[in-house]
């Protein structure tokens, strides 16, 4: 559980770019998780509107989570997959030499603020 | 209402500290133990560092939700031990670190830290180290590399602990070496029991070697 210490540190960096673009209200925050993240999205969602209530400029604010799929290209063939399980195997020729194309994210794209 | 650009990592403040922490390190070999509790991280530690401890300066840091048991245990082994209570936390954060080596001073050829068992959490918190090290217990289940992909995903070694159970558990070595490999080719394995003493003096070349590494970096 520490998706409570991730919310914390999204907050901070909320809170410093609005304050930075003089904003009075920041309505979204749009965040991508990937599945190699560790982040359970519910817990982070909990998280964000707990901690935000005790900040009047993010008050309001609603988190908008894109879900990012792990794909990799496979080093041995060149094929590029989806992975539903973290078990790199490319699934056309088997080799465990897969390059992780996106899955790792945990980052902030962008808020929308008034 | 406008959009502002923001593209930043989430645990940023987190990665300056450990990158700050890392340059501090530049002759120091840090090695983050990592696993669930219980594995046994503490008695590997126990048995291994005593054979070479009097070669190098050496430290660990112990993190715990509570108690300072683990650091006793290293201390009594005549090393210096460091311990952070978490207090609620599951993992240790670069900030924990810069507190320890407050104490600890960064004139060391080797800093262990054994993180919190917790095969999750940690793996998303930089400390500055040159390697993660997981180990699990032949107790565990032979599939927990797959049911904890991340973690192991961004580790470089990996300890299958307590082996002198194998006979009265069902754990298959190769079926979890398969699947530690197919979450990640790189990692170097290595089998241990603090019981019998195997592989340990393996782990022990191994930690020298990453000593030299860094010293020759």
């Amino acid at each position: 559980m520490h998706e409570a210490s991730i919310a914390a540190s999204l907050i901070e960096i909320v809170i410093d770019t609005a304050e930075k673009n003089k904003a009075e209200k920041v309505t979204k925050v749009f965040v991508k998780i990937g599945r190699l993240a560790a982040i359970e999205i519910d817990s982070l969602e909990f998280a964000y509107d707990a901690i935000k209530e005790e900040y009047e400029i993010i008050k309001d604010s609603e988190i908008i989570i894109e879900d990012v799929p792990i794909t990799g290209k496979c080093q041995k063939c060149g094929v590029t997959d989806t992975y539903e399980e973290m078990f790199f195997a490319c699934g056309a020729c088997g080799a465990f030499e897969v390059e992780l194309l996106t899955g790792e994210e945990l980052t902030i794209t962008e808020i929308e603020v008034d | 209402m406008g959009m502002v650009d923001v593209k930043a990592k989430i645990l940023e403040k987190n990665y300056s500290k450990a990158a700050v922490l890392r340059d501090k390190f530049k002759n120091t070999c840090v090695l983050n133990f990592v696993s669930s509790p219980g594995s046994g991280k503490t008695s590997i530690l126990e048995k291994v560092l005593v054979m070479f401890k009097d070669k190098y300066k050496l430290a660990v840091v112990e993190g715990d939700q509570q108690t300072t048991n683990d650091a006793d245990r290293i201390e009594a082994t005549g090393v210096t031990a460091y311990q952070v209570n978490t207090g609620r936390a599951c993992h240790l954060e670069a900030t924990d670190v810069e507190k320890a080596m407050a104490e600890l001073g960064y004139d060391l050829d080797l800093l262990i830290i054994e993180n919190v068992g917790n095969l999750v959490c940690p793996s998303q918190f930089d400390l500055g180290e040159d390697a993660k090290v997981i180990v699990l217990s032949t107790t565990e289940g032979d599939d927990k590399p797959i049911k904890y992909p991340v973690m192991f995903r961004v580790g470089s070694s990996f300890i299958i602990n307590k082996t002198d159970l194998l006979p009265y558990v069902e754990f298959d070595v190769d079926k979890c070496i398969g699947y530690a490999k197919g979450v990640n080719p790189e990692l170097e394995v290595f089998q241990a029991s603090c019981k019998t003493g195997e592989g340990l003096e393996e782990i022990a070349a191994y930690i020298e070697g990453m000593i030299a590494k860094k010293k020759n970096a």
